[in-house]
């Protein structure tokens, strides 16, 4: 199944991070296009995909994860640990056919993102 | 190799060509920073090759929420770190950055075959200094499909 799925994990309580908003953009010509604003559920996936089979094309693509609040409002969260500030993950769709499934791991002093499935 | 503020790296081996886009041998100790200064450091570290980032271009920029104000381009040497720290003392100010590296022109200069346009071209990494009186190194492992980056030492 073609499109754009993500999924939050929060890697320092091995747990998916739920409550996370994640804004959705499209390059359009120079700028980002805000596409969707969505909130993490509690597997911190999205209840529907980022981007629906039927509107996948080739082009650029960012989700901008809005980790601050979540480490703030974490109990027992140092806030001079928090390093990562805010990740915007940008990558293509080279291939409209293909799924693409972007996780985002992060902790407050560490961030990981990869092509996964 | 001795630094700005008069430390030593612990580094084995020849001084890094900054103009060099062919790793180091991994012949040389890893790098230790214990007792410098105040600075923002980077090693970019190609783990689909599994060695040293060489010759990548990196811009480095002050983030206020979209806008971003440029501070310097660098170009990694062998050993994947550029000649210099990338702020040192008074130049590190608290604050948001963004860190933009240039992965898909990495990796097409290595001649690796990917997708056009490739899934990784280039990469935004955002981070806070909170405290500019200490040592922030900033690691950033990749490949064409991804890339990790923390908090190190």
């Amino acid at each position: 199944m073609a499109g754009i799925s993500t999924h939050v994990l929060d890697t320092d309580r091995g747990r998916p991070a739920a409550g996370i908003r994640i804004d959705f953009s499209v390059l359009d010509g120079e700028t980002w296009r805000l596409v969707k604003s969505v909130v993490t559920n509690a597997d911190g996936r999205t209840d529907q995909p980022i981007l629906a089979p039927s509107d996948a094309k080739v082009g650029q693509y960012q989700l901008a994860f809005h980790v601050d609040d979540y480490f703030r409002d974490r109990p027992g969260t140092a806030e001079a640990d928090i390093f990562i500030d805010n990740p915007v993950v940008r990558f293509a769709i080279f291939d409209p056919a293909q799924h693409y499934h972007v996780p985002m791991l992060c902790a407050p002093g560490s961030f990981t993102t990869y092509r996964g499935s | 190799m001795a630094t700005a503020s008069g430390g030593v790296l612990a580094q084995a081996g020849p001084a890094p060509s900054t103009a060099s886009d062919k790793p180091a041998p991994l012949t040389s100790a890893p790098v230790s920073q214990a007792g410098l200064g105040p600075r923002l450091t980077l090693h970019a570290i190609d783990n689909f090759h599994g060695t040293p980032a060489a010759g990548m271009v990196c811009d480095l920029a002050w983030r206020e929420g979209d806008s971003l104000t440029p501070i310097k381009t660098v170009t990694t040497g062998a050993n994947g770190r550029p000649a210099e720290p990338l702020l040192t003392d008074a130049a590190l100010r608290p604050g948001h950055y963004e860190l933009l590296l240039h992965v898909g022109a990495y990796f097409a200069a290595r001649g690796v075959s990917l997708p056009s346009p490739n899934f990784l071209d280039r990469v935004p990494i955002r981070f806070r200094i909170r405290d500019a009186g200490q040592r922030h190194h900033l690691p950033v492992l990749f490949t064409p499909w991804g890339y990790s980056y923390y908090r190190g030492s």
